[in-house]
């Protein structure tokens, strides 16, 4: 450690395993999304259809880390507001002393950190509000999903019970009208979405990494040990 | 806009999409009640045509047996319980004391021509032969002033108690006042207005009359939409499809005679029986979409193996309709049966944004911000790219400028 500099806590072990859990699920929920919309490798043609099941298997993994993706996000909007450890939501409150943070938090990124007037030590309002957008964005991925997914379920039944698809159309049906009035249009919105969310990530791993180098202050191993370094306030 | 909130608002008031198949004995028994005494309602009311389905049954060489197997299919498309089979039969008969009224507006004919085109007269056909067809302009007699005339007398005899078929959409834009019927050049818009007046429902049949289908096409040069876009305060049931199953038209006149109601209908108006499902969950080829096996050009191996037709753009797994059940031509075959992927023509907007014959992927989708033609992944693509080209940009600007820090503190 280098000296003057303190090491500060910054992401619990539950919220490391969710943001791992969530790396590794969109990884995943890529590929197997860009393979269920254009079947892009193929099965040996002349065999029977017994014992492969390329697209359901697809489709299994494509389900399966969008539940993971689900419940994580029902896990992280309620640590938005009651976490004991850090209240994003705060951050979030477009108050003057945000409003300013995040201003100098962007201005810090465009003049290449040759103007720094604001404490790294803790999540930034500008950095709150990009995982916001994040978060939002994910959201919309599970209403369109689901709503793409519950037409499967096609008599209203399924294997835990009628409640599941039911609240399934209650909670997602609107997705149709406001996406343009078809189950294409939700499904072109997941797609674009999808690509939204990747570009998000491009930028959200360059701007860490940027971070790291740039401010020295150890912002990387955050999502790795859970802690940074900051520097011991001058006195 | 409006139109999209209009749509939320009735999304959260209209029942859900879901498909309830069994509502318990005490339901059924309460329905069975309502259509006895609804039978025998009818049976009361004098025929309006002279036609008597049994003796129209022999004369076409179908035989008792026949019919009985058809009610019974019937009774189960309209998802009735088997108890339900004499009532459907007996609806069938009284057929004739149904009062029909068929517009024709901006269409093909084509759902006309399903009604009535096929090899020989099946018992469809049959039932849809007997009930009244008061005035059809397609295919009455009568021309000019003398069918304006039966289509007065019909409206005013029948008043409240005739369903009103539509063919064809309606414009509203631009073309409101090219189109006109009739000598007094009344436009189609007021024409159906008129007549849907004194109607008891209003059944809009095919792709057209439903969601606006062909003509409502991007750009749409008349300003066509679909009935229930006009008609207000009336019972409105959307058959879609192109053309619309004439299995699905019988059934809901079936259902109407049966029980004096319209079906249960989705958030598209669409009556469940028909459209609760997915072409895609009952298709003959899924075990090929769940395997992977997809035919990639036409008329590769694939194709002859009868393989999934989702590459070459089948829109059946966002596609409500029951053509992979009740099929086309007397149930002989249907889109995919004979290797073509379905176009998704019962759905909203479905020449614009479903009928692309190619695989989903490679699709010119118009994007969702409206106007240019792009598709979805050129421009994930093209946002992905731009972001890169940022992100090294700073970079390198970091990189010049940490160097020149560096060395300035050197
Ligand atoms: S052919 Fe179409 S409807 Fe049938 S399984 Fe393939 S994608 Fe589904
Ligand atoms: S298979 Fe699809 S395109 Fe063909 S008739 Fe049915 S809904 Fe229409």
């Amino acid at each position: 450690m280098k000296s003057g500099r303190k090491q500060v806590k910054r992401m619990t072990g539950a919220m490391r395993i969710i943001h791992w859990a969530n790396a590794i699920s969109m990884v995943a929920a890529v590929i197997t999304g860009l393979y269920i919309g254009h079947p892009y490798y193929q099965t040996l043609i002349a065999d029977g259809a017994v014992d492969k099941y390329v697209m359901a298997w697809n489709r299994w993994g494509h389900f399966i880390v969008a539940i993971i993706f689900d419940v994580t996000s029902i896990v992280v909007a309620y640590l938005y507001f009651f976490s004991r450890f850090e209240k994003p939501y705060k951050k979030l409150i477009p108050n003057g002393k945000n409003v300013t943070e995040f201003g100098e938090v962007l201005l810090n990124l465009v003049t290449l950190n040759r103007r720094k007037k604001f404490d790294s030590t803790h999540s930034d309002s500008f950095n709150t509000v990009y995982f916001a957008i994040f978060h939002l964005l994910l959201v919309w991925m599970l209403f369109t999903g689901l709503q793409l997914y519950v037409h499967g379920l096609e008599s209203g039944e399924s294997s835990i019970g009628a409640w599941w698809p039911a609240m399934l159309h209650l909670v997602t049906d609107w997705t149709i009208p406001i996406t343009g009035g078809s189950l294409m249009d939700v499904r072109i919105s997941h797609h674009v979405t999808m690509w939204l969310i990747v570009t998000w990530v491009a930028f959200h791993i360059y701007y860490q990494i940027w971070r790291t180098i740039f401010w020295k202050e150890g912002d990387i191993a955050i999502v790795f040990g859970g802690s940074k370094f900051a520097k011991e306030q001058e006195s | 806009m409006a139109e999209r909130i209009d749509g939320v608002r009735k999304l959260f008031t209209s029942k859900s999409a879901r498909v309830d198949t069994n509502r318990g004995d005490l339901y059924y028994q309460q329905l069975f009640d309502t259509c006895r005494a609804r039978l025998d309602a009818l049976r009361e009311q004098p025929a309006v045509n002279r036609l008597d389905f049994d003796s129209l049954l022999t004369d076409e060489g179908q035989d008792r047996r026949e019919f009985m197997k058809w009610v019974s299919a019937v009774t189960a498309m309209l998802m009735l319980p088997p108890m339900f089979t004499p009532l459907v039969a007996e609806a069938a008969e009284l057929m004739n004391r149904l009062p029909v009224v068929w517009l024709e507006l901006q269409d093909c004919a084509g759902n006309s021509e399903a009604l009535l085109r096929s090899d020989g007269p099946k018992i469809d056909e049959i039932v849809l032969d007997i009930i009244s067809l008061e005035f059809h302009e397609s295919l009455m007699a009568p021309s000019g002033h003398q069918a304006e005339k039966q289509l007065e007398d019909a409206m005013e005899h029948f008043k409240g108690n005739y369903l009103l078929f539509v063919e064809g959409s309606i414009p509203v834009g631009a073309g409101r006042d090219w189109c006109t019927i009739g000598a007094s050049g009344e436009t189609f818009l007021d024409h159906l207005n008129r007549v849907a007046e004194n109607a008891a429902a209003v059944v809009a049949v095919g792709a057209c009359a439903t969601f606006g289908g062909i003509p409502a096409a991007a750009p749409n040069p008349t300003g066509a939409v679909g009935v229930m876009d006009v008609v207000k305060g009336k019972p409105v049931i959307n058959i879609p499809a192109c053309p619309a199953n004439p299995a699905n038209m019988v059934g809901v006149v079936l259902h109407y005679a049966l029980t004096g109601q319209v079906p249960e209908l989705d958030s598209l108006l669409r009556p469940k029986f028909a459209f609760g499902y997915r072409i895609h969950d009952n298709c003959e080829r899924r075990a090929h979409f769940d395997a992977g096996e997809y035919v990639e050009e036409w008329g590769d191996e694939g194709a002859k193996n009868n393989f999934c037709l989702y590459k070459m753009g089948c829109k059946g797994p966002m596609t409500f309709n029951n053509c992979s059940i009740v099929r086309y031509n007397e149930g002989v075959n249907w889109p995919i049966g004979v290797g073509r992927g379905c176009i998704g023509c019962s759905e909203p907007d479905f020449w614009d944004k479903y009928a692309y014959e190619r695989p989903m992927a490679n699709a010119n989708i118009k994007a969702p911000t409206g106007g240019v033609e792009k598709t979805v992944d050129q421009f994930g693509l093209g946002l992905l790219t731009a972001a890169g080209i940022g992100i090294g940009i700073h970079a390198v600007a970091s990189a010049v400028a940490g160097k020149r820090e560096e060395g300035g503190e050197g």
